[in-house]
C-alpha cells in the first residue's frame, strides 16, 4: 500500500509541478475571469429593465445567465489542452523507457494505470476549485446560487474531463511519441464536433441519430439543468472502454480478443443506455419541463399515444419537439409516439392525433396552449391554478461597474500570481537543497 | 556449475525479417555470463525477450528447468537494466533513490557508497554525466534481492578508472550475494575482464558458447577472446 502511495505521489508531483500545468492553470484563470466578467456584466445590464418588472424578471436565471457562460470554457480547455497535461504521464515513461523501472519494482500495469488516473482525477478536481472565487464574488454582489443546477453543471464538466483523461491515456498507450498521442486524442474530440456540425447542417438522418450520442450533446443535458441518467452511464461506459483499451495496449502482449470484447461490450452498453432514457429537470424555473400545475396534471394522466403525420426534418416538428415533446418526455414515461408513413402520411400531412383511454382527438396545432386542453379533456383531468408561491420569480441583479473590477483583480492578477509564486518557489526550494 | 537459465530455440521475426534464428544457450548458476557480439547481432533483443519486454515467435525460456511464461513472473525473478533508459530527468537523484528504496523495500546504503551516488544526490538526474547516469542505472539493477541480474551494455560511459570500480562491484555482488549476471557487451576487452562464461552472437545466430577454455578448445586457439571471436566469425 505504501509503495502504491509513493507511486501515486510521484504521478501527482509530475502532473502538478510541470510547466505545462502552470501554463494551463494561468490560461484557465484568464479565461474564467474574462467569461465571468462578461457574463456578470451582460446579466447586470439586462437586469436594469427587469428589476421592477416581475414578469420580465422570471427570465433571469443565474445558472444559465452567468455560470454556464462563465465555466463553459472548461469544455474547450479540457478538449484542447488537458490532453497535453495527461499524455506525458504515460508517453514520457514510454519514450524514456522508465516504464521498465516501474514494472520491475514490481508494479502491475493495473497499478501504474490506476495511479496515473487518480493523479489526473485529483488535478481535475483542483481545476474546479478555480470556480470558488467567482462563487464568492457572486455572493458578495448579492447574487443567488441555484446549487442543484450549479452542481449538476459541474458534474457534467467533471464527467467530460474524465472522458478527456481516458482518451488521453488511451492515445498515450497506443503511440510512443507525445506529439502523436496528443494529436490523436484531440482528433477524437474534433470528430465529435464534426458530427455536431453535421447535425446542425442537417446533413443526413444517420448523422442526426449519431449526434444524440456525442459527448457534446450529452454534456448539453448538464448545462441545461437536466439530470440525465443515460448521459451519466454513457460517460462511465466511455471511460471504462477507453481505460480498458489503454490497459490492453500498454501490455507487452497485444491481445486482440480483449480489444474486440471491449468494443462489442461498449457498443452494446451504449445501445442499452438508449432504452433507459431517464431524465429529470432540476432547474428551479422548470424551464425544461412545464409549470408545476401542468406537470402534476400530466403525471395523473394515463398513457398518452401520439400519432404524428409529419416528417422529422420539418421545422414545425422541430418546434413541436422542442416546446412540447422533449419536455413531456422529461416528466412522463408512458408516452408512445408513432410517426406515420406512406400514403397515410401524405394524405393527412401536418396532423397530430392524441389518444388517451380509447378516446382520441385530432389537431393541426403544434402549440402547447392547444395541446394541453386536448390531453386534459381526453383524460378527464381538471387543471389546477398555479400558486403564486410556486411560480419562479427570477433573480435579476444589478452590479455597479466599479465592483465588477474585483473579478479582474482576482482572475487576472491574484490567481495567476499565486500559481507563478507556487511554481517558482517550488523550483527555488528544490534548488536551495543543492 | 548447474544451469540456471536455458534459452531454447528462440526465434524472433519482425514481419518477414528474422532477427533471431532458433538461438539456444544456457547460463550457469552463479556465473557472470557475457552475451558478446557486434552491434546489430541481436544482443538487446535476446535480453528483452528473456525479461519479457519483447515477445517471441517460437521457442521457450526455462528457469531452473521450468518454463517461465508470465511477464509478472519474469519481473519478480529478473532484475533488468535496459540499454535505452533515460531515468526521470526532472527527478533529483535523492528523490529517485528514496522512491526506489521505499517502493522495493530494499535499502542498501553500502551499494550507494560503492556507486559514489551520495556525492550527486542533490543534483537533478538530467544534469548528471553519462557515467553517473550509468551508476544510477546500476543502482536500479542491484538494489533488490533478485538473484538474476540482466544488464544491457552497462559499461558504456565509464572511464577506465571508473570501470575498474564498477567491475569490482559486479564481481563482489556475484560472489557475496550469489547473484548470476547476464551482461551484454560489445567491447571484448571489457568482457574478458569480468565474464567467466560467454555466448557469442552474430547476425541473430549463436556461434559459440562456454567458458574461455571451452572456447579455446573449440576453436583450437590459445589467444584472447578477441581472436576466438574473429575465428568464430569465419
Amino acid at each position: 500500500m505504501r509503495s502504491f502511495y509513493l507511486l501515486l505521489l510521484k504521478e501527482i508531483k509530475e502532473i502538478f509541478f510541470s510547466k505545462t500545468t502552470a501554463l494551463f492553470l494561468i490560461i484557465l484563470s484568464f479565461m474564467i475571469g474574462y467569461s465571468f466578467y462578461s457574463a456578470v456584466s451582460l446579466y447586470s445590464n439586462a437586469s436594469v429593465s427587469a428589476i421592477n418588472n416581475p414578469l420580465y424578471a422570471t427570465g433571469f436565471e443565474p445558472n444559465i445567465g452567468v455560470f454556464v457562460p462563465s465555466f463553459g470554457g472548461l469544455f474547450l480547455l479540457f478538449s484542447l489542452f488537458l490532453p497535453f497535461i495527461i499524455i506525458p504521464l504515460i508517453s514520457l515513461e514510454k519514450e524514456q523507457n522508465t516504464m521498465s523501472i516501474l514494472v520491475q519494482i514490481p508494479f502491475s500495469f493495473n497499478k501504474i494505470l490506476l495511479s496515473k488516473f487518480i493523479a489526473s482525477f485529483l488535478f481535475l478536481i483542483f481545476v474546479f476549485l478555480l470556480e470558488t472565487p467567482s462563487l464568492i464574488i457572486w455572493k458578495i454582489y448579492g447574487g443567488h446560487i441555484p446549487w442543484t443546477e450549479f452542481l449538476l453543471l459541474n458534474l457534467g464538466y467533471l464527467f467530460y474531463g474524465i472522458f478527456i483523461i481516458s482518451i488521453s491515456i488511451f492515445s498515450a498507450s497506443i503511440f510512443k511519441s507525445t506529439a502523436s498521442a496528443s494529436i490523436s486524442s484531440i482528433l477524437i474530440v474534433i470528430i465529435s464536433w464534426i458530427i455536431d456540425f453535421g447535425k446542425d447542417m442537417n446533413i443526413s438522418p444517420l448523422i442526426l441519430t449519431i449526434s444524440n450520442w456525442t459527448t457534446t450533446s450529452r454534456l448539453n443535458f448538464f448545462e441545461q439543468g437536466i439530470f440525465s441518467f443515460s448521459s451519466i452511464v454513457y460517460f462511465i461506459v466511455l471511460f471504462l472502454f477507453f481505460i480498458f483499451l489503454s490497459r490492453c495496449f500498454l501490455d507487452i502482449k497485444f491481445r486482440k480478443k480483449y480489444i474486440l470484447f471491449s468494443i462489442i461490450t461498449a457498443f452494446l452498453g451504449i445501445i442499452t443506455i438508449f432504452y433507459f432514457n431517464f431524465n429529470i429537470d432540476l432547474t428551479e424555473s422548470n424551464r425544461n419541463s412545464f409549470p408545476k400545475n401542468i406537470t402534476n396534471a400530466l403525471l395523473k394522466t394515463p398513457k398518452i399515444t401520439i400519432d404524428i403525420y409529419m416528417r422529422r426534418e420539418d421545422s414545425r416538428f422541430k418546434d413541436y419537439k422542442d416546446s412540447f415533446l422533449d419536455k413531456l418526455s422529461l416528466i412522463k414515461r408512458n408516452v408512445e409516439v408513432n410517426f406515420m408513413k406512406g400514403k397515410e402520411l401524405k394524405d393527412k400531412y401536418g396532423l397530430f392525433v392524441y389518444k388517451i383511454n380509447n378516446k382520441f382527438q385530432k389537431t393541426y396545432s403544434n402549440s402547447e396552449e392547444e395541446i394541453f386542453p386536448i390531453i386534459f379533456k381526453l383524460s378527464n383531468i381538471k387543471l389546477q391554478k398555479i400558486k403564486e408561491s410556486d411560480k419562479y420569480q427570477g433573480y435579476p441583479l444589478i452590479v455597479k461597474k466599479a465592483r465588477l473590477n474585483i473579478i479582474s483583480y482576482v482572475y487576472y492578477l491574484f490567481v495567476p500570481l499565486l500559481f507563478l509564486i507556487f511554481y517558482f518557489t517550488r523550483i527555488k526550494f528544490r534548488a536551495s537543497k543543492n | 556449475m548447474n544451469n540456471l537459465l536455458k534459452i531454447s530455440k528462440i526465434e524472433k521475426r519482425y514481419n518477414k525479417n528474422t532477427v533471431l534464428n532458433d538461438i539456444s544457450f544456457e547460463i550457469p548458476n552463479g556465473s557472470i555470463a557475457g552475451i558478446i557480439g557486434p552491434n546489430g547481432a541481436g544482443k538487446s533483443t535476446v535480453l528483452n525477450i528473456i525479461t519479457g519486454f519483447e515477445t517471441f515467435n517460437n521457442g521457450e525460456i526455462l528457469l531452473k528447468n521450468e518454463k517461465i511464461y508470465s511477464f509478472e513472473d519474469k519481473m519478480s525473478k529478473f532484475s533488468y537494466m535496459p540499454e535505452k533508459l533515460d531515468i526521470y530527468p526532472e527527478f533529483f537523484v535523492k528523490d529517485f533513490i528514496y522512491f526506489i528504496q521505499k517502493t522495493t523495500k530494499y535499502e542498501n546504503n553500502e551499494l550507494l557508497k560503492k556507486l559514489n551516488l551520495f556525492s550527486v544526490q542533490n543534483k537533478k538526474i538530467k544534469t548528471l554525466s553519462k557515467g553517473y547516469k550509468q551508476r544510477l542505472k546500476l543502482f536500479l539493477a542491484l538494489n533488490n534481492n533478485k538473484k538474476i541480474v540482466i544488464l544491457d551494455e552497462p559499461f558504456d560511459g565509464f572511464d577506465p578508472i571508473q570501470l575498474m570500480d564498477i567491475l569490482e562491484l559486479i564481481k563482489s555482488e556475484n560472489k557475496n550475494k550469489d547473484k548470476t549476471f547476464l551482461v551484454s557487451i560489445h567491447q571484448l576487452y571489457d568482457a574478458e575482464k569480468i565474464c567467466n562464461y560467454y555466448v557469442l552472437l552474430n547476425e541473430g545466430f549463436v556461434i559459440a558458447q562456454g567458458n574461455i577454455n571451452d572456447l579455446r578448445e573449440q576453436f583450437n586457439i590459445t589467444g584472447s577472446l578477441e581472436s576466438i571471436f574473429i575465428e568464430a566469425l569465419k
